[in-house]
């Protein structure tokens, strides 16, 4: 009985995890626009959003006065947090290979990122095949083991990459006798997806026919699972994203045939610099485009890249996100300001553009039920600014996630000393270590 | 009476000799020793008797058989042979377990089917040469077992027990197979499927795949074959399901986690090496309940030498070099089962300073001692017949003249499989001698 | 045809003997001079591409081409202290990159005369207010190297050039020809990576690394100083016309630097390094600025003391050693400042150029009073690169490089609404931009 009455205990001041947000300007990015007011934050749901909002007894306050709120920042393409290449690179369809396997709880860049108050990102394998590897969606809980980082239930995808990338191991590299990868050129890539997904529809029927025979009592020997049509199968399925890196604007007109012909949808056009020359066909295909905001001129075909590509995609109806393709987190820690560029090249509006890094992104990915807006119901993803987060002036000073502060600027800064002090411990206790081994054993 | 001279006799020539090879008595006894049994209590003064190389007698109270050589135990200890849980001793290569050394020159792979860097039907038992130098230096720190295994690719192969000592390799192994040893080995540039980490992770997971695949395919022909295409030979797989247990690499907590994860995923009996953040509290978290043993690499992570003095490594590394000998230590208390294993380790002292090290990061010498003999034999499943000083068992000793692992003490000598090997003098200019002559 | 173009050009000379018709009057603005205080509703008369006068009234000559300007600003355009403008086009296409000619000591190559006026990135980078750059001979920055990979490292890249971005030719981008020389000083190979699993590396027992490399980079050093030590000896027997002299190229662009005309760019990043190029300059008797020293904090008091500015990178950077704090090299600037030690910003990407005024935004985020990054992508780069008398702010007697925003030109959200190289009003557009309104117009 003691024991029943202390787990009700528990119980109830878990559920007491009460946080109020106070006197911010939000910018919910949903329906109620811009308010100066309140968050109700409990058991990490965003409870009331508003001018008036009763603070409960025992909730924690944290008053924004002055400051700004907007929903945590996602990134749509990042490739921090992974252990190892982030490229498969030795074979043109490497589908088998999931980003999930290695993702790396302890890389600083999450941190780094959230320091930035980047709250989601969706990690990606590298561009060096067609069809590249299996994706995952993390937040950034730093702290937390690889299992804490994923996002749960959001749908993982699958990398695509056309255009320079995926051909370039099919030429000869100056130093190196490596046998060439097919393909070469830009045909061959699009016989790559092509084959492969060939193979996987004969792959799926194999695997249809087995259950059709279970399912008829009978126990015939299951096919071979095989992991590279395996994902593929989930993507005729629709059970798996495709996320497609490209450039050029046939190469993105030639992968909405391919997935047009085998029944597929592109979830993301992703880099998509010359998105805007096809931009009535990424839209009619209902694919979204996921973009650098002022990327250029670092290879050949992003010579037609123009920081306008966003303002020109959304003006044609397409759904657009700007992401940072960082492998440090340098780009992630900034994605506020990277978003603003869009009310510069092109003139788009302040919540549109702020739009670009968390609710359109959230919904690429298939989480803006859960993430993306500062409304009843989602997830209690929030970065605190200082100043106007559109602004170069804007500093995060606190992150949440699911309503736990994960980042918070004052106490990074004040624990400064001590990690230095901590590290000069160990290296002091190291050089004596040393100078004990030189003179011998005792 | 006059047999009893002789016995005497040979006895003195025995202890006075360097060299191993002399007529071998059948029975040895030795009396009045200080007995760490490992499996019971420690005896304080009592006799162990070995016979055609098992153990036949021990306790307090037993008398020496009257046929037996008599070895005065008086200031000694009899200890249970040490055993390496994850070798490469005799192994004809130079690169250490685990680490794959050159790239094996094999076609490259352009996927798993290409079944990459797999030599998994390869026993390492086949492999040994009896007459490698590493043996005596264990020998000489008190190994008298080993857990030897290939160690190219990423199946590198099969593990075989073996004993340190033996006129051929076949009298030497104890257990022809003890599992497959796995590294995430990665292709280097150029030379094909796995380039990355993950594709490592994805090929293992299709091996295991392919290998149920392959048995139902096979029972399915077995059962009828007519009308039904022969299945295809493959002995990547067969040499997968000859020997079930595995063995993963795991050094950071975050590869606990990752390993702890896929071993249950593959279903296979497995053993984690490495566990170099063994003490942090993550993977003590990650691997209690699992049932996974584990085991620790003595090579503790070290500074490099002549390192850039502009150059600080980051809190991490420094944490995991000042902190990797108590993991142990910290294993132990959270109940783990762990033993000890080389890793490339192969000069006397290096062993034993590795494992004093473990002591003197909190674990204890009782705790040592049964990391390097009872443990790894119940981790391979033969405590049956090895780790312990018991009836019955293989008579695998090292007997010390103080306690063992102490810096002082030195090893008198160590029987394996019955028979007596004592270790070589000390070089000169060894240990304290460098000491004195430094200036 | 023809007869009618001589007739302009004849009506120019004309029109500007009697001075009056090339100029223009930008009336009625906000103007930051950023060496003076600002003035509300201030006019600045243009006349020859330079300033002319500035005040609250100047009188409007007939047929004087005026520019009401009621509710913008005036800025001096920006300069960014580190590009390879005009020699690089597409990074990762070799045939369109001019920078890192083979050769050791190349001290007689000038990046001024493979400047491509009509390099897209030019129109692309103006547009953002900035209308002056550096431009380096040598893509490399710092590491005992700076030449393509796989080459023998590169010393002496040749001579930097201080460039207008707008202008028919290169000599008309011309502001300063020769405005530093860059030397890539040696460094010890860094750590790779962030600091990793605390893998140790292979072949612990090997050659030994660190002393193999001290030794390397001590020779290296030497190396430079037996360049400039030659230099000086043809120096002195050019002077005393010494029997036998014979003009050398590469020792003769080598004059300015010994004379203290032209400051040797030296790229050095890590503490070390900068320690030794400290010492070099020193020792050489030359003028310095020290470009990207990340290591800035622990040697600042040293350069304060040497005088010697530097060009800070970007500060849209991480530190690579993962236990630095998030905003180390956003902080840089600022403790560059606190320290004393004068800076101009550089981008040294032509593809971030444009972003030069955000990277400066940053630093005032981190710490910088904003006065100081005005100054240091305006002034302070005139300065140190010896064009304080052409550019940098806006002064009577300068050229009329300026911006019109209608906010704060560090800002990420201000629009440019014109601007002028040398009293030239600059189109705002550009491949990009043409795109834009081309796409937008498909159906």
């Amino acid at each position: 009985m003691k024991k029943i009455l202390l787990l009700a205990f528990v119980a109830l001041a878990v559920r007491a995890e009460v946080t109020v947000i106070r006197n911010a300007t939000i910018m919910t990015e949903g329906a109620k626009g811009t308010v100066k007011g309140s968050i109700l934050v409990r058991d990490g749901k965003i409870a009331e959003v508003g001018e008036n909002v009763l603070v409960p007894e025992g909730a924690t306050v944290i008053d924004a006065n002055g400051q700004w709120v907007i929903p945590g920042i996602i990134d749509c393409h990042t490739h921090i947090a992974v252990d190892g290449n982030v490229n498969e690179g030795s074979v043109s369809v490497s589908s088998m290979v999931n980003i999930k396997d290695v993702i790396n709880p302890e890389d600083i860049a999450i941190y780094r990122a959230l320091a930035g108050g980047v709250t989601v990102g969706n990690v990606l394998h590298g561009s060096a095949n067609a069809i590249g590897g299996q994706t995952i969606v993390i937040k950034m809980r730093w702290g937390k083991d690889a299992d804490g980082l994923i996002f749960e239930g959001a749908k993982p995808g699958l990398k695509f990459a056309l255009g320079e990338n995926p051909k370039r191991s099919g030429s000869p590299q100056p130093g190196s006798n490596a046998p060439l990868r097919y393909p070469a050129t830009r045909m061959g890539v699009e016989d790559t997806i092509r084959e492969a997904f060939n193979e996987a529809v004969a792959y799926k029927a194999e695997w249809d026919k087995y259950a059709a025979a279970v399912s008829a009592g009978q126990h015939p020997v299951p096919p071979r699972k095989d992991l590279k049509l395996e994902a593929l199968k989930e993507v005729l399925e629709g059970k798996r994203y495709v996320h497609a890196h490209c450039y050029r604007a046939d190469e993105i007109l030639m992968l909405i045939r391919i997935a047009d012909d085998y029944g597929f949808k592109i979830r993301t056009f992703q880099h998509v610099m010359e998105g805007y020359k096809v931009a009535k066909e990424i839209a009619a295909h209902g694919a979204g485009a996921s973009t650098f905001s002022d990327w250029f001129g670092f290879k050949m075909e992003v010579f037609d890249a123009t920081a306008y590509n966003a303002a020109i995609m959304a003006s044609k109806g397409v759904l657009v996100s700007v992401n940072s393709d960082s492998e440090n987190g340098e780009l992630m820690g900034r994605l506020n300001t990277e978003a603003a560029k869009a009310i510069k090249y092109g003139g788009m509006s302040r919540e549109n553009a702020l739009a670009l890094v968390t609710l359109n992104p959230a919904k690429q990915l298939g989480v803006d039920d859960r993430v993306g807006s500062i409304e009843v119901g989602k997830d209690a993803d929030l970065v605190i600014y200082d100043k106007d987060p559109l602004s170069e002036y804007a500093k995060a000073q606190k992150v949440l996630i699911d309503g736990h502060k994960y980042f918070d600027r004052d106490e990074d800064i004040s624990g400064r000393a001590g990690r230095e002090a901590e590290k000069q411990k160990l290296l002091e206790m190291e050089k004596q270590d040393q100078a004990q081994r030189r003179r011998g054993p005792q | 009476m006059k047999q009893r001279r002789l016995l005497v006799l040979i006895a003195c020539c025995v202890l006075c000799a360097v060299a191993v090879a002399q007529p071998e008595p059948t029975a040895i006894a030795i009396r009045n020793a200080r007995i760490v049994t490992v499996s019971g209590a420690a005896i304080a003064k009592g006799t162990v008797v070995l016979r055609e190389g098992l153990i036949e007698s021990v306790g307090e109270n037993v008398a020496p058989p009257a046929d037996a050589m008599v070895i005065d135990g008086e200031g000694l200890t009899v200890y249970p042979g040490l055993i390496d849980a994850l070798s490469a001793w005799g192994i004809p290569s130079p690169a250490p377990a685990g680490r794959g050394g050159a790239a094996p020159a094999e076609p490259r792979a352009w996927g798993p089917e290409d079944r990459p860097q797999t030599t998994s039907w390869i026993k390492a038992g086949d492999l040994i040469q009896s007459n490698d130098r590493r043996f005596e230096a264990a020998r000489d720190a008190g190994f008298t077992s080993a857990a030897v295994f290939p160690n190219r690719g990423i199946f590198c192969g099969q593990g075989s027990l073996i004993n340190l000592a033996g006129q051929k390799p076949a009298d030497m192994v104890l257990v022809p197979t003890l599992g497959q040893l796995i590294a995430l080995h990665t292709s280097p540039f150029g030379a094909g499927f796995p380039s990355a980490l993950m594709g490592v992770i994805s090929y293992i997971r299709q091996i295991y795949l392919d290998a149920d695949h392959y048995v139902a395919v096979k029972a399915a022909y077995q059962q009828d074959p007519r009308g039904m295409k022969r299945p295809d030979y493959d002995r990547a797989l067969e040499g997968v399901l000859e020997s079930k247990r595995i063995l993963l690499p795991a050094n950071r907590w975050v590869e606990i986690e990752r390993m702890v994860r896929f071993a249950e995923e593959l279903k296979q009996p497995t053993i984690l090496y490495g566990m170099r953040e063994g003490f942090d509290a993550r993977s003590v978290d990650h691997l209690k309940g699992k049932n996974m043993p584990v085991l620790v690499s003595l090579k503790w992570p070290e500074a490099p030498r002549d390192r850039n003095p502009d150059e600080v490594d980051s809190l991490r590394v420094l944490e995991d070099r000042a902190k990797a000998p108590s993991s142990p230590a910290v294993l132990n208390r959270a109940g783990i089962p762990f033993a000890f294993y080389s890793d490339g380790i192969d000069q006397t002292r290096d062993l034993e300073r590795a494992v004093k090290k473990a002591i003197d990061n909190g674990l204890s010498r009782d705790a040592a001692v049964r990391a390097l003999t009872l443990s790894p034999a119940e981790i391979y499943g033969v405590a049956d017949r090895l780790g312990s000083i018991e009836k019955g068992k293989i008579a695998n000793l090292v007997v010390t003249r103080g306690e063992i692992f102490d810096d002082r003490t030195k090893v008198e000598m160590v029987i394996i499989d019955g028979k007596k090997y004592t270790p070589a003098p000390p070089p000169p200019g060894r240990g304290g001698a460098a000491t004195e002559n430094r200036p | 045809m023809k007869p009618f173009s001589v007739c302009l050009a004849a009506l120019a000379l004309s029109a500007s003997a009697i001075a009056a018709d090339d100029a223009v009057l930008l009336r009625n603005a906000d103007v930051y001079p950023v060496t003076a205080a600002e003035m509300k509703n201030a006019s600045i008369l243009i006349r020859d591409g330079k300033i002319a006068e500035i005040g609250e009234k100047i009188v409007v000559s007939k047929g004087m081409k005026t520019v009401d300007l009621k509710g913008v600003r005036v800025y001096p355009g920006m300069i960014d202290s580190g590009t390879n403008l005009g020699l690089t086009e597409i990074g990762s296409e070799r045939v369109t990159n001019d920078t890192g000619e083979i050769g050791e000591f190349m001290p007689q190559l000038k990046a001024l005369i493979a400047v491509n006026p009509d390099s897209a990135t030019f129109g692309v980078t103006r547009v953002n207010g900035i209308t002056s750059a550096m431009t380096y001979p040598g893509g490399g920055r710092g590491g005992g190297g700076g030449g393509r990979g796989g080459a023998a490292p590169q010393f002496i890249a040749g001579q930097a050039a201080m460039i207008h971005l707008s202008g028919w030719t290169w000599e008309e981008m011309e502001m300063v020809r020769g405005a530093a020389m860059q030397l890539s000083f040696p460094a010890i190979a860094g750590r790779g990576g962030r600091g990793g699993g605390g893998e140790e590396p292979e072949g612990g027992r090997g050659p030994a690394p660190f002393t193999e490399a001290k030794r390397n980079y001590d020779q290296q050093i030497q190396k430079i100083n037996d360049f400039f030590d030659a230099a000086r000896q043809y120096q002195k027997e050019r002077t005393s016309n010494a029997p036998g002299f014979t003009k050398d190229l590469k020792m003769e662009a080598m004059i300015p630097v010994l004379e203290q005309k032209e400051p040797v760019a030296i790229f050095a990043s890590q503490e070390r390094s900068i320690r030794d190029a400290i010492s070099f300059v020193d020792r050489q008797h030359v003028k310095a600025v020290i470009i990207e020293p990340r290591d800035l904090s622990k040697v600042a008091a040293e350069l304060k003391a040497h005088n010697i500015p530097v060009i800070l990178g970007r500060t849209e950077a991480l530190s690579q050693d993962e236990d630095d704090p998030y905003d180390k090299e956003m902080t840089l600037p600022a403790e560059a400042y606190k320290a004393g030690v004068k800076f101009a910003f550089g981008t040294f990407s032509n593809e971030w150029s444009r972003n030069l005024p955000f990277n400066a935004a940053r630093a005032v985020t981190f710490g910088l009073p904003y006065e100081e990054a005005l100054k240091a992508v305006t002034i302070n780069a005139a300065e140190i690169w010896g064009a304080a008398s052409m550019t940098g702010s806006i002064e009577k007697g300068k050229w009329a490089d300026l911006i019109v925003t209608d906010g704060d030109p560090l800002e990420v959200t201000t629009q440019i609404k014109a601007v002028y190289i040398k009293g030239k009003e600059v189109p705002l557009t550009n491949h990009q931009i043409d795109l834009y309104r081309r796409y937008m117009t498909r159906p």
